[in-house]
């Protein structure tokens, strides 16, 4: 039982280290970005973009980017770009090669191998 | 004897179809550029080239960094592709995202504006001066993507010029660049110092682009932003709050208040301007004023009224 707190403890504090770190609202000011969009439920926007800031710097580090970096770089994304991220940053061409591309090579290089030199 | 005579005519009949084919595979094929034969867009030169971009030979599958470095260079930072490997780059994809191509600019005090898919776009921000990143497919078979940075063009030849891989020139033709600029929804991005506005921005456009660059933390450059696009749309709500909101964060109290205060001028039962115009005051150590300005925004309809309640109660609390 007391693991158990201590754990649920720990998810809280990351949670709420992490929330507060990526908000940017001032007190007392209505934000530019509400006078743009009108009327949004501000604390479910910033709640949900939270979570998904979370969860693409997260996956920055998954994809090899270093902890500290992957949280700078998801900082200066908008809510736009890190909820369109959080949804297809594993299908999101990236510039560069396509892995698809070497597999798809290499299959078809097996299967000529195959059919046509191995008899 | 009769079947003899019919041959030539099928033949032409499907000689006919072929080119119907043909035609309508071109449109469809490159439909842009057939587009911009008939329609050049208005005010655009035939031909320019901005020699001055700089260029950066890119390291193997790292063509997001280079094409990057030379956009932001040439817009006012000074920037080499390998210190921007950390921030684009991503090991496990061996590229870069588009988005995190737009999201870079912005730790650097510049602006990134994503441009609208059509090619008379792309050519209006070359022409203005703005070299444009775009995301190619240039795989044979199979998709390979690839940043480049378009620098110019040339309509009497269809030719555009880049800056790619490790070519400081690329001339590719009209069809072909959109062939491989199609794969990837035609995506292109400009980059400028945050007192410009790119030729083909929208106030909504620039303005999102405003609130990222917020996001990435350069006041300064920011209040630069806002400043430009209340000296292009002078009427833009947000625009003037922006501008407040940063200004107020600066310590700029007094100007933030003079920039809501002309604002209200053009919408004087603007919730946001009144609230942010009292609060601002207040902190001012005027709260007398703002007691006043809180009064005129009291409107329990309002989606701000938990805002102006609260705003009241604080200056409220201020004046006991």
């Amino acid at each position: 039982m007391n693991l158990g707190f201590k754990k649920t403890t720990c998810r809280v504090l990351v949670v709420s280290l992490l929330a507060l770190s990526f908000q940017t609202a001032q007190a007392g000011l209505i934000g530019a970005d509400q006078a743009a969009a009108g009327t949004t439920s501000p604390e479910r926007a910033m709640l949900l973009s939270t979570l998904d800031r979370t969860d693409v710097a997260a996956q920055l580090q998954a994809a090899g980017v270093d902890p500290l970096a992957a949280r700078e770089r998801v900082k200066s994304m908008s809510d736009q770009e890190v909820q369109a991220l959080a949804q297809d940053i594993q299908a999101a061409p990236a510039g560069g090669i396509n892995t698809w591309g070497w597999v798809a090579i290499v299959l078809i290089a097996a299967l000529v191998w195959y059919y046509a030199i191995r008899k | 004897m009769q079947a003899h005579a019919e041959a030539p005519r099928w033949a032409r009949l499907i000689l006919l179809w072929m080119a119907v084919l043909a035609l309508a595979g071109c449109t469809t094929l490159v439909p842009q550029t057939v587009a911009l034969r008939t329609d050049w867009p208005a005010g655009v030169p035939r031909q320019v080239e901005l020699a001055q971009v700089p260029f950066f030979p890119q390291d193997e599958y790292q063509c997001g960094p280079a094409a990057l470095a030379m956009a932001m260079k040439f817009a006012g930072a000074s920037i080499v592709p390998e210190s921007l490997v950390d921030e684009v780059w991503l090991p496990a994809r061996q590229g870069s995202l588009q988005l995190e191509m737009l999201a870079a600019p912005r730790r650097h005090g510049l602006v990134s504006l994503r441009l609208a898919p059509v090619y008379a776009d792309l050519l209006r921000e070359v022409a203005a001066g703005h070299p444009v990143v775009v995301l190619q497919d240039v795989g044979m078979l199979l998709p390979q993507w690839h940043y480049a940075v378009v620098n110019g063009f040339d309509y009497a030849s269809g030719t555009i010029y880049l800056r790619s891989g490790l070519q400081q020139r690329q001339e590719m033709p009209f069809t072909y660049f959109e062939r491989t600029w199609l794969a990837g929804n035609y995506w292109a991005m400009v980059v400028t110092p945050p007192d410009e506005i790119p030729a083909t921005a929208t106030e909504s456009r620039w303005l999102e682009a405003l609130l990222a660059l917020a996001r990435g933390g350069d006041r300064e450059a920011t209040v630069l932003g806002y400043r430009a696009a209340l000296a292009r749309w002078p009427e833009s709500l947000p625009a003037a709050v922006g501008l407040a909101n940063q200004l107020h964060a600066r310590g700029s109290l007094q100007e933030a208040a003079g920039v809501l205060r002309s604002a209200l001028r053009k919408s004087p039962n603007s919730v946001i301007l009144l609230n942010n115009l009292a609060q601002t005051l207040s902190d001012d150590g005027r709260h007398t004023e703002a007691l006043a300005v809180i009064r005129q925004a009291d409107d329990p309809k309002s989606p701000f009224a938990g805002e102006v309640r609260a705003t009241r109660e604080l200056i409220e609390a201020r004046m006991r």
